[in-house]
């Protein structure tokens, strides 16, 4: 069954003060990602 | 002294090129050799193709530039490759055809020690009957000036609708082995947002069409993702929006001929159908270039460079699904044949799909190719750079870095929706984008808490963040650098 996006979660989705603070947390996060660094998969240990 | 020809000035041949000059001196060579006259920022076509920004805010023009910074610029398309020279020229060249300026028409043979082929896709429309920018009333948004064109017809309907008529709206891929749902996705969304905006949205029937076996494919064989405090599938995160928005979908799909108005497909169960729309965007098959490449005795040598795409350091044996590995994939982007050519980015000749290959019961594959967004491009360009420069520094062959995208992550920031307080992005991590079932084997490949899902005005001022933070890093402004890829 399809999930429906709640009126409580569309009023978080679009409220600007929660979603400054959403932002600050997304901006960290992703570059928590993006900065974990990469390499390669052939490693022998 | 060293040569370094780069080809290609999109994301990622101009990381490639900036990273290079700034780490090596001016004894060094850093050449850029592209048809494009300016760099653009493709992510933000799709603002573009919604009217909500014009092509200069997303381009720049490349020669001014690369001149300041020390970079040479040739505005010219590569023909033909010659990684062991000729019988005139000692040395691996290509040859390049001039596309503006005085010397139009004219050919070079630019010679190199180290070459970084970051050409991207040819944008394949031709592989689909009909299918063609701005014709049969189908619209790409994979260039500034398709994404224009795109526009001008969507407000031209628009303005239509608020008249009265009635209309029918089709987005997705054009083609069964398209790729780059993420950008139709993006799209679709923007344009329902925009229709609500301008108080159409009650005239429109929106539809997605994509060659996905489910939603939230994305070329990607999907993800479970951590959404909230829940953990669900991308197809069911996908889904959960297009209800909210009243799109319906049509998937399985393989469009495969486009007439005025009207696009034929067939599904996985092998049924052929017609859709009919007033405006539709549809992403083109991706091919390579279809370059050629001749040894010193001008032998055809095309099979040692390019597999469509170019041949780099990944495993191509042909093996079945279920025996794909993530160890298949490149980690350095190096031609095997020869060394001192890589191809980043969009170059490089994938393994294998990423998504399960899926074929209808008339036997036509159906199913999306891998998709190489411009985080991965900037990160393989950028240690494709690193490991030249040491190869430089250190007088050795160096291969020090290395980034499999099997061990990389990407965020992908698709926006839903243009605007400071209406606006709505919905972004999602991945980690890593080719999933490694070995080590996240209860999780379809992937690392959960690094796989997620956020929908929600945050999302739209980052896409708005990142857009002005790459033009300014692709600008070279003042510690341009600082700015990951």
């Amino acid at each position: 069954m399809t999930r429906r996006i709640s009126k409580r979660k569309r009023f978080v989705m679009m409220n600007p003060i929660i979603q400054f603070f959403k932002f600050i947390y997304l901006s960290l996060k992703i570059l928590v990602v993006v900065a974990g660094g990469h390499g390669g998969t052939r490693e022998v240990k | 002294m060293s040569r370094i020809v780069v080809l290609g000035a999109g994301i990622s041949g101009h990381v490639a090129a900036t990273h290079l000059r700034r780490k090596l001196s001016k004894e060094h060579t850093v050449t850029v050799v592209s048809p494009n006259s300016n760099y653009q920022w493709v992510p933000s076509n799709i603002w573009v193709g919604i009217g909500r920004m014009e092509p200069k805010d997303i381009i720049f023009p490349l020669e001014p530039l690369y001149k300041k910074k020390g970079i040479e610029f040739k505005q010219a398309k590569v023909v033909t490759f010659h990684p062991e020279g000729d019988t005139e020229i000692d040395k691996p060249f290509v040859k390049a055809e001039y596309v503006a300026g005085e010397a139009k028409g004219t050919t070079e043979k630019v010679t190199y020690d180290y070459l970084i082929n970051a050409t991207g896709p040819k944008l394949a429309f031709e592989m689909t009957e009909g299918l063609k920018p701005a014709t049969n009333k189908a619209y790409s948004v994979c260039t500034y000036s398709h994404a224009t064109e795109a526009w001008h017809a969507l407000d031209q309907l628009i303005q239509q609708m608020k008249q009265g008529k009635k209309a029918k709206i089709l987005i997705g891929t054009g083609h069964a082995k398209s790729t780059c749902q993420g950008a139709a996705f993006e799209y679709i969304l923007n344009v329902e947002q925009e229709l609500n905006r301008h108080g159409v949205r009650d005239m429109a029937e929106l539809t997605w069409i994509a060659n996905e076996p489910q939603l939230g494919d994305f070329g990607m064989d999907g993800m479970l993702l951590s959404y909230g405090s829940n953990i669900m599938k991308s197809s069911e995160l996908v889904e959960m929006v297009f209800e909210d928005r009243g799109i319906k979908w049509i998937i399985g799909a393989g469009v495969n001929k486009i007439e005025d108005g009207i696009a034929h497909y067939e599904t996985l169960d092998g049924e052929f159908h017609t859709e009919s729309y007033d405006f539709a965007m549809l992403i083109p098959a991706f091919s390579g270039h279809g370059f050629k490449a001749y040894d010193k005795n001008d032998q055809d040598i095309t099979e040692k460079l390019f597999k469509g795409f170019m041949i780099v350091d990944a495993d191509y044996t042909p093996r079945p699904y279920e025996e794909w590995s993530v160890q298949d994939w490149p980690e350095t982007y190096q031609n095997p044949s020869y060394a001192n050519i890589f191809a980043p980015g969009i170059a490089f000749a994938p393994p294998h799909a990423i998504s399960k290959p899926r074929v209808s019961k008339n036997g036509t594959p159906i199913s999306p190719a891998p998709p190489r967004t411009g985080m991965p491009s900037g990160i393989t360009a950028k240690l494709v750079a690193d490991n030249i420069i040491d190869t430089i520094k250190k007088k050795k062959p160096s291969l020090h870095h290395k980034g499999s995208m099997g061990n990389m992550g990407a965020a992908c920031i698709a926006s839903s929706g243009y605007g400071i307080t209406k606006g709505s992005g919905i972004s999602i991590t991945t980690f890593p984008i080719v999933p490694d079932f070995n080590k996240y084997p209860d999780t379809y490949g992937r690392k959960l808490g690094k796989t997620f899902g956020e929908i929600g005005l945050a999302g739209h001022w980052l896409k708005l963040a990142l857009h002005h933070a790459f033009l300014y890093k692709a600008k070279m402004r003042p510690f341009w650098w600082l700015i990951p890829e």
